[in-house]
Order: structure tokens, then C-alpha cells, then sequence
């Protein structure tokens, strides 16, 4: 059936109302903050650029300056708070990653209660809101918290996690894990049973099982895991706000200081396009992975 | 390039129970016999439910108990005193109330407005193969990319030039932005999973296009459908940062009260809300759970 010139139209007409959204209200706010990152402070961006404190500007609009980059990049606080948003991704994706996969192995090679019991547990963080979640954690690793007081109970004296980067990460493993979960669990649910069944009876252990046939069919579903778990970890706000240190912070906490308790947008702009840059590159796998998925099986 | 509702290897079926394919499937030999449970022993098995169990139930017990206490001293495992008063000075305060009522308003206002732009979109995507389908489909995506509170900032200027700061709409604007992903995606390989045999032998028993969509095709996707629309509604019963940005201070929901809560109530009262504010996100997500660990949700996020 080959899709009539009308045809396709309507379909992009029917699919229109979406993107129009995102790009007047993603796209196009984008493209002006970059512009006033770049020292552009008329049309849009004139109440901003009145309001606002120390600019790198420009006086015509076909000139650019990075000297707001500049500024932001020789800012140590900002270098030490990019490390640190950096290595608390990586953390958590790898935390994440490994949990679930954990768990989905569970669930795919035995039937025990052990394995229901994890897969139930482990969507649980989906059921409850950031805000509380972050809270709740804080209270629970905090210098009066569970941790704290059962340790204590048996004479041990327990670190406090409360306010720090190890509650940061946490908090964001916790979050993440219901989503990584359920895509891990997913794909490797997807492996064949022959399959399996073949490598165990050609005498492969367990391990070389996970090794060679089920992790390489289960690739995508956890690239899409991982990546999902870093890009949100990237900018994350609401678990480093309540639960992390007042230093460092993560950036995404960063930015909105920067917007709102010190009025340097330009700055704030600055790192949420800094952010952006880095989160595309993990976007960039995720998309490679599923054009790499959609090649294999012939739908490219 | 074709939206062809081809199931790959690597796809689980998506109406099925999670756990089913591996109980129902999986022979004895590989089930118990040579299972990990076997392989790094029952100890580890269990040690490892307990650290799990204790990692993401521990802190919402810990806090929920709070909600109940009178007071309560450290080291003690629980609190001095059992009390409901702080219910009482929740359900007393009318600032409390009204934004419980208006989380609700907007959740199901963004709910139905992401359904009617989104819902059509997911259709076409699942089938129609239009000019720049793929690309348009990922572009989604990228609103994921820049930071939320990024977004926000950026949003600041454009919100100001319409006047939408501290407007109903500004806030629904921002919540439907958030469920965009999820609302087209999700229905998006609902759609695909229905078989076009299906439909096309409603159309060759006579139905016109919009009987096989409505006796056809949505009925079939209605559990991707449904899933989508109560991670929207979620979605936005869950939205803070754009909220507090672009609603303050005429707009405050429960989870931007939760903010100034923390900081300037007692922890009881905190806690107190954060129960009222958990509720309904379990109850509605316990509804779609087969749904969404039955790979709903994780066949949306594979684009096609």
C-alpha cells in the first residue's frame, strides 16, 4: 500500500499540534536564550537584559560575544559544580544500570518469590512524587535519621548523609529506578527461550549465558535506560535542592540560584546550555542505539 | 521506511503480564535447577530483597511514621508519642486546601489538553509515513535534553512578552510541556501494536475509516492509551520548579507547598502532606501497574 501525496499530509497535519507546542515553547525559548547567551539583549530578551546584572552584551544583532561563557567557564564554583553534576551522573547511571539489570536477570532466570519481590520493590519510586521522595530520604539518612539511630542502637557511629553529594546520589538512584527497571526488564524479557535454552545445552555456565546471548539482545533497552537515567540526572533540581550540600551543588540547582537568588540570568543561561551540550551527547547514543535496533531488523 | 507494527525479537508482547513470559515459557531445567538463586545462594537472595526492601521503603516509612508523632528523640527507632493533631493543622489551614484542590484542577486540566494534541499525533505517527516522521519523533525528545529549570528561564521572557506569568494557562502550558514524551510516545507504539490485518478486515466487512478507529484500533490501545494519560496527569500533580516559577504567587499547587512547607512548618506537617500528596499518584498508577510493568510504558520509549 503506497501512502497517496494526501495521505502523507494528513498525517503530518494530525502529528502538527505536538510539535507546534515544543517549538514555540521548547524550540523558540531555546533559541532566544542562546541568543542571550551569545550578549543579545533586544527584542525578547529586553525585560530580561534590563533586570539583569553583569551581561556580556552586544549593540547589533549580528554580532556575537562568549564573553558570558567566559565568565561562567573561569568561575571556579562553576568548575567544581560541573565536575561534580558530571561525576554524580555517571554514579547514578552506573548505580542504576546495574541494579536493574540485577533484577531483570532475576526475573528472566528464575520464578522465585525473590524475583517478584525485587521487580515489585523496585517500580515503587514510581508511585511517589520527586518532592516527597527527596524528603523523605533526607530524613531517613539525616544526622537524627534511621541510618543514624540503628546504628547507634548497636554502637556504631553511622556517617551523616543528610545534605551531602552520597544523598544526592541516593536520592537519584531511587528516582531513576523504576524507570531503568522497567526497561531493562523489559528487553531482557524479550530473549528467546530456544535461545537460552541452546547456549545452556551447548554447556554454557550462567554467566557466558548473560555475556554472550542475552546482554547483546538487551542492548538497546538499556542504552535507552542509561541514557534516560544521565539526561535526567543532568538536571536534576528537585533531589539535589532538598537532599545535597550548599557545596557543591549540581547545576541544575546552580542555574536556578543563579536566575533567582544572585539576578544572573545570563550566567543561569549559560549553564542550562552548558548542560544541554552534555546531554545531547548521551542523547546522541540513545538515538544511535535505536536506529542501530531499527537497521537490524530491516525497519530502516 | 515503514510504520509497519513489526514485533522484533527483542520486544516483549505488550499485552502480557511481566512475569508471565518467564513463569509460563521458561522450562523447569532453567527455572530452578540452575537459576542464580542457586548459583549465588538463598542468603545472597535474600540479603539482597532486605537491602532493596530497606533502600526504597525505609525512607517512606521513616517519614510516613512522622506523620503520627507527637515528638521524637533521637536514637529512638520510633517516635516519643502518637498524635493526629498535625492532620488536624493540615486539614485546617485553607491555604493547604486550596492548593489541593487547584493540583487537582491542573492535573486534569493538562491531562485532557496533552490528550487532545498529543492523542491525534500519536495516531500519525503510528500510521501515517509522513516527510521527517523520525526526525519529528525524536525532536520530541529533545525537550528532554535542555534542563527543566533551563527551560523555565528561558521560558521567563516569552511568558512575560504574552502575558502569561502568573496566568491558569502559563501553568498548563508548562505541565503539558512536561507530558508531551510520554503522551505521544507511549499511544504512539500502542498504535503500532495493533495489527493491521485487524483493521483492514474491518474494512473489508464494510466499516468506514472512523468505525474501524473507534471499534478497531482504539479499543486495542486503549492500555497504552490509559497509561499515557495517567503519567500525564501524574506528571503534572507532580510539577514544582515551573509551577513556583510561573505560577507564584497566584498558583500554588501541593508540591510547590511542599517547598515552603520543609522550611517553615514542623516536620509532622511535612509529612502529614506528603502522604495527602503520594495518595492519589499511587492509587492511579496502581490501576495502569499491570499495564505499565507489562512493558506499556518501556515499548513507548523504542522509537519505530
Amino acid at each position: 500500500m503506497k501512502p497517496s501525496r494526501r495521505h502523507r499530509l494528513g498525517g503530518l497535519a494530525l502529528a502538527s499540534p505536538p510539535l507546534i507546542l515544543v517549538a514555540v515553547f521548547v524550540g523558540f525559548p531555546i533559541l532566544v536564550a542562546l541568543a542571550y547567551s551569545l550578549g543579545q539583549v533586544g527584542g525578547l530578551n529586553s525585560t530580561i537584559g534590563t533586570i539583569a546584572t553583569e551581561q556580556s552584551t552586544v549593540d547589533a544583532w549580528y554580532k556575537v560575544t562568549f564573553g558570558a561563557y567566559r565568565t561562567v567557564f573561569a568561575d571556579p564554583r562553576f568548575q567544581r559544580d560541573l565536575v561534580v553534576t558530571v561525576l554524580v551522573t555517571l554514579a547514578t547511571t552506573v548505580i542504576v544500570v546495574v541494579l536493574a539489570w540485577g533484577i531483570a536477570l532475576y526475573v528472566r532466570l528464575s520464578d522465585s518469590w525473590v524475583a517478584k519481590i525485587l521487580s515489585a520493590l523496585a517500580v515503587v519510586p514510581m508511585f511517589i512524587p520527586v518532592v516527597i521522595a527527596s524528603w523523605a530520604i533526607l530524613t531517613f539518612y539525616a544526622a537524627d535519621g534511621f541510618l543514624r539511630s540503628i546504628a547507634a542502637h548497636v554502637g556504631i557511629e553511622a556517617p551523616i548523609w543528610g545534605y551531602t553529594i552520597t544523598a544526592v546520589v541516593i536520592g537519584l538512584v531511587w528516582t531513576n529506578l523504576p524507570f531503568a527497571t522497567l526497561m531493562v526488564v523489559s528487553g531482557v524479557q524479550g530473549v528467546p527461550d530456544a535461545l537460552i535454552e541452546a547456549a545452556r545445552d551447548a554447556g554454557a555456565s550462567i554467566p557466558r549465558t548473560v555475556v554472550s546471548i542475552i546482554a547483546p539482545m538487551a542492548l538497546v533497552p538499556t542504552v535507552i535506560a542509561g541514557t534516560f537515567t544521565a539526561i535526567g540526572t543532568l538536571g536534576a533540581f528537585t533531589v539535589p535542592y532538598f537532599t545535597g550540600p550548599n557545596a557543591p551543588k549540581m547545576l541544575g540547582v546552580d542555574l536556578a540560584d543563579y536566575f533567582q537568588s544572585f539576578n544572573l540570568p545570563q550566567s543561569s543561561v549559560v549553564m542550562a546550555i552548558v548542560i544541554f551540550i552534555v546531554a545531547s551527547g548521551f542523547g546522541g547514543v540513545y538515538v544511535w542505539a535505536n536506529y542501530r535496533s531499527a537497521a537490524s531488523s530491516g525497519r530502516v | 521506511m515503514t510504520s509497519l507494527p513489526t514485533l522484533p525479537a527483542t520486544t516483549t508482547p505488550t499485552t502480557s503480564d511481566t512475569t508471565a513470559p518467564s513463569t509460563a515459557a521458561l522450562p523447569r531445567t532453567a527455572g530452578r535447577g540452575r537459576g542464580p538463586a542457586r548459583l549465588v545462594g538463598p542468603v545472597l537472595s535474600v540479603a539482597f530483597v532486605i537491602v532493596l526492601g530497606l533502600f526504597v521503603l525505609g525512607p517512606l516509612l521513616w517519614l510516613g511514621v512522622r506523620a503520627f508523632a507527637t515528638n521524637w528523640t533521637y536514637p529512638n527507632l520510633m517516635p516519643d508519642g502518637w498524635t493526629l493533631q498535625w492532620w488536624n493543622t493540615v486539614f485546617q489551614d485553607p491555604n493547604l486546601q486550596s492548593s489541593v484542590v487547584l493540583s487537582f484542577q491542573f492535573a486534569f486540566v493538562t491531562m485532557v489538553v496533552s490528550a487532545v494534541l498529543c492523542l491525534p499525533a500519536a495516531y500519525a505517527f503510528s500510521r501515517f509515513d509522513f516527510p521527517g516522521r523520525r526526525v519529528f519523533l525524536i525532536g520530541l525528545f529533545a525537550t528532554n535534553a535542555f534542563p527543566r529549570m533551563g527551560l523555565f528561564v528561558a521560558l521567563a521572557s516569552l511568558f512575560y512578552a504574552f502575558n502569561l506569568m502568573s496566568t491558569f494557562l502559563g501553568v498548563v502550558i508548562v505541565h503539558v510541556l512536561g507530558t508531551v514524551v510520554f503522551m505521544t510516545w507511549i499511544p504512539a507504539a500502542a498504535f503500532s501494536a495493533v495489527p493491521r490485518s485487524y483493521e483492514e478486515a474491518a474494512r473489508d466487512a464494510g466499516a468506514g475509516r472512523f468505525t474501524v478507529l473507534r471499534k478497531v484500533t482504539l479499543p486495542l490501545a486503549m492500555p497504552g492509551i490509559t497509561v499515557a494519560l495517567i503519567m500525564s496527569f501524574l506528571a503534572s500533580f507532580d510539577e514544582a520548579q515551573g509551577t513556583y516559577l510561573v505560577g507564584n504567587p497566584e498558583y500554588i499547587t501541593m508540591p510547590t507547598q511542599m517547598y515552603s512547607l520543609v522550611l517553615n512548618y514542623p516536620p509532622q506537617v511535612a509529612a502529614v502532606f506528603s502522604i495527602l500528596l503520594a495518595i492519589p499518584s499511587a492509587v492511579l498508577l496502581l490501576l495502569v501497574r499491570k499495564h505499565v510493568m507489562g512493558g506499556q510504558l518501556a515499548e513507548g520509549f523504542q522509537i519505530r
